[in-house]
Parts: structure tokens; sequence; C-alpha cells
């Protein structure tokens, strides 16, 4: 061994004992019986219902963007349900344990959770949110969305875009299993050093939160990479740059952070990785180590990760807002710009992370105006969405009412942002719940985008709309929750109470924390309404049945084509006229969607090997998690084995033969363009504006806008 | 009364006391920033204020412009449609001239307040030395796992857990720790810095008014964590005079050996205090000096993974005042 450590250790199973299963912590062992019973039901389910040959062969090897994005929003949507009952027990843990004489339970001076376990599922909650929730879900959007909405057939590397599903699950199911196999990290999700070299987290939860964390920040990278190359090389033609729907756009400055940034985490983990397992000295306090040295790179990732995780949620905010509105998106070019400012901006203000270590005023004054910059660009997309809906016909159905429930909750959080960026306040409060609660406000807003993304462009990808009442129920609900929780939770950051406490000690804070706890029943009530929302929906599907243009009023190409979306995309690769293209179809009567005369299509073939990779990367994790070298060089061996038998596979590609896709066609259910709601554009002349804008007024400004509607 | 039902009484104790105090504001409600009592917390206060109140002439009319459009706009309401209206240079100028002014006048205002509070060199602080040129009161502050030692080099005493100074006169710390990150911060007084193994920072306060304040580490680091926290008594110049000499009368010695035993990972569960009637001098240089030199204090894993096992252990082993 390269370096010391405390436990056993052996050559078979490293340092895995039976110690390591957690059978004396009661909460561990009755949610193990309950994943248990749920995972025996699905594998249950799954046999007798024989659809094995259909799960493998439509889902877990498919190529897919659009199910591999499902697949993305599942994962997410699993994970914020973890997620959340970690929260849950952090709520109830702080609610309990106020003040020298309140009782402990189970182990615990005060509360029910030991600090070394509520350290566990802070850490879990915080990673969780951010890398397997949020990530997953704005990933799986982008994926499922952005290829529609340049009328391309599918990602540019659809392999990639699988593995780096896969990848990104190996390391949200090495989460789940540090919960029954060992420990999660117990120090909060973005890491502190010294505190997390061996010295001071000597287990191995460390080693289960970097490797997980390098599994997605694999994965991530490649998704990005497949996105940017997609919508630089594959969009429809005629899609100019200054053509492409703001969610793209979004999409594209948001994959340019993630690119960028990415590396760096994966660098700083692998340097707290070699600190762990070499015995090098890169992030310790002596022997030359630089504790602000890891700092610095975390953030130079984790605040671009930031924008990286809001950018998208604004670009479905400025879909839905014009959808709903009935009209044409305000300063189109300037939400381009504010959306790159943001993205440039990312870059430079990272240190506001830790405006208390001391460094000079001058450079916490630098950080401080950098950091107000972001305000900027924030707001004008802010007045830009009001004047979206200005002089519109606004509709509250549900995607509209949660983009609009994230722009307030967008001005809470840009105001207490402000707060945050004037150091001299940052240093009362940096640690304290009043950044707890700032950050929280912006990750509801990209909840809320994502809610009313899922809700706005559910239609399109299975065919019919999700219901209106339940669904209203959870919205309001989620509000309630919001307000119950967030309102205290800033007043007691004005109180000074910090971060990741097991036990409170000042009395006084306990009245907040008893009313937060009030706001976790509304959301417990809120996640049933969900439940139920898509339970009824699911039910109620045929009453749901949604066509092509689901909401009526859609603008961009995503609604050119049927709904569900055939696996082709578009049977004919569509011309672009226009910026609001549909708007622009419906307004001159280009609405039909069987052309006929179709050809034969060319499309990826399925795959197994990015799951098998992926779990084989899980394994490798695993392995050098318990430090089981001999499975380590397994898999490892394996991979490679694998990476080159791919690469003489050359049978990747399959066509879609003209008949088939006829045969599509024809049993599409959305069949008339006749039944389209009036799109609610007057006269030519909105169309009109926005393509002269087009030819003039873009980026790249070389290709000029063709007139011909479409090729037919 | 109408509150006469059980539930109904429950849940007006439970939502009115807090609304009633944060309406009231000064009373004893818990929102310690909102109470400054010290030179440095009164400067945050007034920009914090100011900030406040400038964000708030954009974010309240933005709310309100928010609100009549979406009721304005509605479908079926009174305001007229038109889909082609989607740019407007005026609107443009606008929207971005807002936000840019505002960042521009808080971004003032910001790094005045930096340098006002730096914690190396408060602006504040150094007028007030300026004009009544008294001597500063210095103290080394040591962050262990998991207890706060307080260093008085002048005075050759330590107090562990418990910080004496006097009013109104400049109080100067240096700052360290043996083993990880904490975070100091006396939410009355003075904000936070971080307290970081094998380096030294700086932090200083005026405080205003006698009396106790709260203290406690900022930053995770750690089981103990949550039991980290220290009183901060500010009392007169002749009261302190009078703790200083009361302390260094104490049997209790500090010195670099006992040190290394004293910063052993220890959960102070009972806000244990202690003072140190000597202390061996430059112990705060010495335990920089040991922590680049790479001397660790590790904690053990049964420690982390069972506290209250641990602690039972190591109550029996280590008697106060062992060092």
């Amino acid at each position: 061994m390269l370096v010391h450590l405390q436990g056993p250790w052996t050559p078979l199973l490293g340092r895995l004992t039976l110690q390591q299963i957690p059978f004396h912590v009661p909460i561990l062992v009755v949610t193990f019986i309950v994943v248990a019973i749920l995972a025996a039901v699905v594998l249950g389910a799954t046999t007798y219902f024989g659809k094995w040959g259909y799960l493998w062969r439509e889902w877990l090897t498919t190529v897919d963007h659009k199910k591999i994005g499902v697949m993305y929003i599942l994962l997410g949507l699993v994970m914020l349900l973890r997620g959340f009952v970690d929260a849950l027990m952090i709520r109830t843990q702080q609610a309990m344990a106020v003040g020298p004489s309140s009782p402990g339970y189970m182990g615990a001076v005060h509360g029910y959770l030991t600090p070394f376990h509520l350290g566990q599922i802070f850490t879990a909650h915080g990673l969780i949110m951010i890398v397997f929730a949020a990530t997953p879900l704005l990933v799986g959007l982008m994926n499922i969305i952005v290829p529609l909405q340049i009328g391309a057939r599918d990602m540019a590397y659809p392999y990639l875009n699988a593995l780096g599903l896969w990848l990104t699950t190996a390391g949200a199911a090495l989460v789940m299993v540090s919960l029954f196999v060992g420990n999660f990290a117990h120090g909060g999700w973005y890491g502190f050093v010294p505190y997390f070299e061996l010295s001071y987290s000597p287990g191995v939860g460390v080693d289960y939160w970097m490797w997980s964390f390098q599994l997605a920040a694999i994965g991530t990278s490649l998704g990005s990479i497949n996105l940017i190359a997609t919508i630089v090389k594959m969009r429809a033609p005629g899609m100019t740059w200054m053509r492409m729907p703001m969610f793209t756009w979004a999409s594209l400055s948001t994959n340019l952070i993630a690119l960028t940034s990415f590396p760096v985490l994966m660098v700083t983990l692998a340097l707290l990785g070699m600190d762990r397992y070499l015995g090098t000295h890169f992030y310790t306090a002596g022997m030359g180590g630089n504790l602000m040295l890891y700092n610095d790179l975390f953030w130079v990732w984790g605040h671009p990760e930031v924008y990286f995780l809001i950018l998208p949620a604004f670009g479905i905010m400025s879909e839905i807002i014009p959808t709903f509105s009935e009209k044409t998106l305000f300063g189109y070019a300037t939400m381009v710009i504010a959306s790159f400012a943001i993205g440039g901006v990312a870059w430079g203000v990272w240190l506001h992370h830790f405006f208390t270590m001391a460094a000079a005023p001058s450079v916490n004054s630098f950080y401080s105006v950098t950091t107000m910059l972001v305000g900027i660009p924030t707001g004008v997309k802010v007045f830009n969405w009001i004047f979206t809906m200005y002089r519109g016909r606004v509709r509250y159905e549900l995607p509209m009412l949660w983009a609009l429930l994230a722009l307030f909750l967008l001005l809470v959080g840009g105001m207490s942002g402000m707060m945050n960026a004037f150091a001299s306040s940052d240093y009362m409060w940096h640690n304290s719940l009043f950044v707890v609660a700032h950050f929280h406000m912006m990750v509801l807003v990209i909840a809320a985008s994502v809610f009313g993304a899922v809700e706005y462009w559910f239609p399109k990808v299975f065919g019919f709309k999700l219901e209106q009442k339940w669904g209203k129920w959870f919205f309001w609900f989620m509000i309630l929750g919001t307000g119950w929780v967030f309102v205290p939770m800033f007043l007691l950051g004005f109180g000074g109470m910090t971060r990741r406490l097991d036990y409170i000690h000042y009395t006084q804070w306990s009245p907040y924390l008893h009313i937060m706890l009030i706001g976790m029943v509304f959301y417990v009530i809120a996640v049933v309404f969900f439940v139920a929302h898509l339970y009824i929906s699911l039910r109620d599907r045929a009453k749901n049945r949604a066509g092509a243009d689901a909401w009526g009023s859609g603008r961009s190409l995503e609604w050119a084509t049927h709904s569900p979306v055939p696996a082709y995309n578009f049977a004919i690769t569509p011309h672009v006229n226009a910026r609001d293209e549909w708007a622009w179809r419906k307004e001159n009567g280009l609405t039909e969607l069987h052309p006929g005369d179709y050809e034969s299509i060319h499309m990826p073939k399925n795959t197994g090997v990015p799951l098998f990779l992926g779990i084989l990367f899980m394994g490798l994790a695993f392995a050098l998690i318990w430090r089981i070298w001999w499975l380590a060089l397994l898999c490892v061996a394996l991979i490679v084995v694998l990476i080159i038998l791919r690469s003489f596979d050359h049978d990747t590609d399959m066509t879609i033969p003209a008949e088939d896709v006829e045969q599509v066609e024809s049993d599409a259910r959305d069949e008339t363009s006749t039944a389209i709601r009036p799109a609610g554009v007057l006269g030519g002349t909105a169309i009109a504006h926005s393509t002269l804008q087009s030819g003039t007024g873009g980026i790249s400004g070389s290709t000029s806008p063709s007139w011909t509607p479409m090729d037919r | 009364m109408f509150i006469k039902n059980k539930r109904y009484k429950m849940w007006a104790q439970m939502v009115l006391p807090p609304t009633l105090l944060t309406l009231g504001g000064c009373s004893n409600n818990g929102l310690y920033l909102l109470k400054p009592e010290g030179l440095v917390s009164r400067t945050f206060y007034h920009y914090f204020i100011l900030d406040v109140v400038i964000m708030l002439l954009i974010i309240i009319p933005t709310t309100l412009l928010t609100i009549w459009a979406m009721w304005r706009y509605r479908k079926g309401g009174k305001g007229s449609y038109d889909p082609t209206w989607n740019h407007s240079n005026a609107i443009e100028a606008i929207v971005w001239g807002i936000p840019l002014v505002t960042v521009g006048i808080l971004s003032y205002l910001s790094v005045k307040a930096i340098y006002d509070v730096n914690p190396y060199n408060p602006g504040v602080i150094a007028k007030v030395q300026k004009a009544d040129g008294g001597d500063p009161v210095e103290v080394d502050v040591v962050a262990t796992d998991w207890r706060w030692l307080f260093i008085y080099p002048q005075q050759h005493i330590a107090s562990v857990n418990e910080l004496v100074v006097p009013v109104g006169t400049p109080v100067k710390f240096r700052l360290t720790s043996t083993s990880v990150v904490n975070d100091f911060l006396i939410p009355q007084l003075v904000g936070m810095i971080d307290v970081m193994p094998g380096m030294r920072t700086k932090q200083a306060l005026v405080a205003d008014k006698a009396g106790t304040y709260i203290g406690y580490s900022a930053d995770y680091s750690g089981a103990g964590l949550s039991w980290m926290h220290f009183q901060t008594k500010a009392v007169s110049a002749a009261q302190f005079a009078q703790w200083v000499k009361g302390a260094q009368k104490s049997t209790q010695h500090l010195s670099y050996a006992g040190f290394n035993r004293f910063a052993r990972p220890y959960i102070a569960v009972g806000g244990d205090q202690q003072i140190f009637g000597n202390v061996q001098s430059g112990l705060f240089d010495y335990v920089i000096g040991e922590v680049m030199r790479g001397k660790v204090w590790p904690t053990p894993m049964a420690m982390t993974e069972n506290m209250v096992n641990y602690m039972q252990k190591q109550r029996a082993e280590q008697k106060a005042g062992d060092y």
C-alpha cells in the first residue's frame, strides 16, 4: 500500500468487510428493505410481462437522442426524489436538535442523526441535486429538444451520447450503492481540503464521492462535445445562426461552458485522488501542499457549472413565454448576447465562493464587481420576458405557470445574489443559511423551468399532454412549500445560523426551524400530487392526445413534426425560412405534415457497448473505492478490449427504407394539419419582420435567407 | 380570545411569535446580524441597508411591472394584441441601462465597504486608532478539532472556548488551525474569516457595548463542528485587567508538548471552557510551523463513525486540564 490506511485491508476484498454493511443503522436497514422490494417488483414485473427484450432493444441499447433524453430525465427525477428525502431528513434533524436539552435518539446526542450520518446526508443531497438531478434533467431536455429544434435526425455522435448517459448513470448508481455498502462523504458536496484528505476522512466515503463525481463529470463533458457539434454542424438548411431558437442558443452557450470547465473538475478530483491513493501533497496543509489550490480549482469549475445549469433554464423560459403569450420573443438578439455574456462572465467570478479566505481587498473588490456584472444580462433577460408578454395574449396553462414562477423566483434569487456579491455583507453570512436560501432560490428557478419544460414538451415526445388538474395542485403546493421553507431560511441567514449543523445551540432559532418543517410537509404533499399528476395523465392519455402543434401556438421547428416524434424526427429534412419557423409556416399555410414522396433514411444502429462500458466503469470505480486492485485491473483490461472491439465494428449504421418511413408517416396519429388551432399570429408581418432580421443581423451573417417555403 | 381550539393555539404559537418578532426587529429574536454591536458589524449593517434599498428600487417596480403585464395582457383581457412587436430601441436602452447604472452604483459602494471592513486592516478601525492612539489588544486564535484556543501573547495566558475583550479597544487577531479549515465568526461583532492550517489570517474588531456575544465556527470541519462555539465577553477595561490577573493565577500551564495533547480531536459537547495561566511563548508560530512540516492530528475512524461511544471513552481517559 502506498498510503497508511486506518482499518483492515485484504488482497481479495480490499477494504471491504462485513462491518461495512450498516446493519446497525435502522434507517438504512428500512431503506434497504424498501429498495429491495421495489427492485424485486420492477424486475418481477419486467419478467412477468416478458418485457426484457423490449427493454433491451428499445431502451438499454438505444442511441436515439429522444430515448436517451427520456432516460436522462427519468434518472434526474429518481435522483431528485432521493435528494428530496435527504432534505427532509436534514430539516427534521435540525428542527429536533435545538438547544442543549433536546433529546437524542439512535446514538445521536441530539435529534436522531449523528454528525457522521447527517454529514453523509447533506453531502449526498448537494451532490445529487446538482450533479445527478439538475444536470441530467437539463441534459436530457437538451438531448431531446435541440436536434428537433434545429431539424436534425439525431445528435452528431449518437454512440457518444449513449456513453454519456451510462457513465452518468454509473455515477448515480454508485451514490446509491454507498447507502448500503460502506458510507458516503460527510463534509459538503463541494469537498473541503484538507478535511477530505485521508487524515481527517479515513473512510471510503470521500472515495465514493470522488469517483461518482468523476464519472458524472466525464459523462457530462462527452454530452457537451456532442451538443456543440450537433448545434454547429447539423442545423437544417436555412437555419442560420440568427434563426436558431433561444433554447438552442442557450444550449450552445451552456455546453461551451461545460466543455471548458468540466476538465478542470476532473483534474481537481484526480489530484485529490493522488493525495488519497499515492500519498502526494497537493492539497494537504503541510509538506508544501496548498489547500487554497483546491478551492480555486474546484470553483473554477463550480461557478461556471452554476451557469451551466441556469442557462438552459433561461432558454426554456424563453421558449415557453412566447408560446403562451402567442407572440414572438422580445429582443431576440439581446437575448442571444445576454446568454453569452452570462456564459462569459461565468469564468470571472469564482472567487466569490471564498471571499472569506483573506484575499487582499483589491482582489475581493474585483470579484465583487464581476459578480455584480452577472446581474446586467440577467436583468435584461427578465425585462425581455416581461416585454414578451407585453402586447401578447397570455394563456395561463401549466408550462406558462411554471415559467412565470421561475421568473418570480429569479427576482428573489437575483436580489439575494446581488446581496451576496456585496463582499462586505458576504463576510457576515458567507457560510450561513442566507447563502443556502439564495442558491436554493436559483436551483428552484431551474426546477420550475424543468417542470415547465416537461409539461411543455411532454406531448411532443409522448403524443399526449399531461392533465392539468393535479399538475396545478402540484404547482401550488410547490409554491407553498417554497415560501414556508425559504422565507424562514433567509431570516435565519440574518440570524447568522450557519450551514451543515447537526445540533443548533441557540434556541432563538427554533421557531424558524419549525416553520421550515411545515414547509417540508407542503413539499411532501406536492410530491404526492406530482405522482398523481403522472399517474392520472398516463391513465387518461387517450383523452389528452395532442397533435404536432400540441399547444396550438408553438413557434419553433420541433412543432413541425409528429407527436410523438418518429425515430428519424423529420421524414424530410425541413427547410428553414424564418426564426419562428413553425409560426411562419402556419402563417403561410405550409403546415402539411404528410408531404409524401419519401426517401430512405440513414440512421445509427443500436449498440450495447455504451451500457457495458458504463457497467465496467462503475465496477472500476467500485474497485478503486474499496482498493480491490485485481478487480480494478480487470475492469480496465475489459474496458480497453471493449473499446478496441467496438472500433473494428463497421456495422454501426442502418437505413430505414422509404416504404417504412411512409408506413410510419401514414400511421402517425396527428393526421390533420387542419386540426391545428390558429396560431394567433395575425397577418404576415410578424414573420416578415423576423425573417428580415435574421437575414441582416446574424452573428455569422453569411447565410442568406432562403425564401423557398419547403422543398415541395 | 378567538383562539380557543388547541390546534389553532399551536399554530398560532408557531406562526405568530416569529412574525411579530421579525416585525419588532430589536427584541431577542435571534436575528443577530441585524443587531450589530461592534464597529465592523455596524459598518456592514450600514452598507447592507444601502444595498437592500437600492436593490428594492429595481426589484419592486420590476415585480409590479411583471404582474401588470401578466394581468393586462392575459388572454381575453383588455390589452391590445400585437404579435409583431418584438423590438424597441428605447426599451432596449432602458433594460440595459437600468441594470448597468445600478450595478455601477453598487460596485462603488461594495468596493468602499470592502476596504472599510478589510479583515487585515479595517478602514473603520484604522480611523479609530488614529484618533485615540491606544494600543490594541492582541489575540492569537488557534482552532483545533473542535475547540477554540484564544492565546493572549502579551499577557501569556490562554482561554479555551471563551474570548474576553475590552470594550472600545481594537482587538487584533491572528488566526490559524491545527487540522482543517474553520471559519471564525462573532455575528454581532465581526464577520467571517477562514482559519486555515499552516497559514495565518488576520481579523480585527472593536466592541461597542459590554455584553456576552455568541461566536462559532462557520465552516464545516467535521463531527464536532456543531459544538464548536465560544462566548465572547466584552467587558470594561478595568474588568479586562482584572480578568487577566485572575487568569494568570491559574495553575494550569500550556507548553508545546502540552499543546500536542490538547490538539487531539475532542468534541466540546459541554461547551468546555478552560483557562491557562502560563502559555509557552511563541506557541502560535510553533503551531503553524509544525503543521507546515506535515504534523497532523488525525481523526480516528471510530470517532467519525460513532461519536458518542468515542466521546465516552475519551472522557474517561482525559480529565480536563490534563495537558
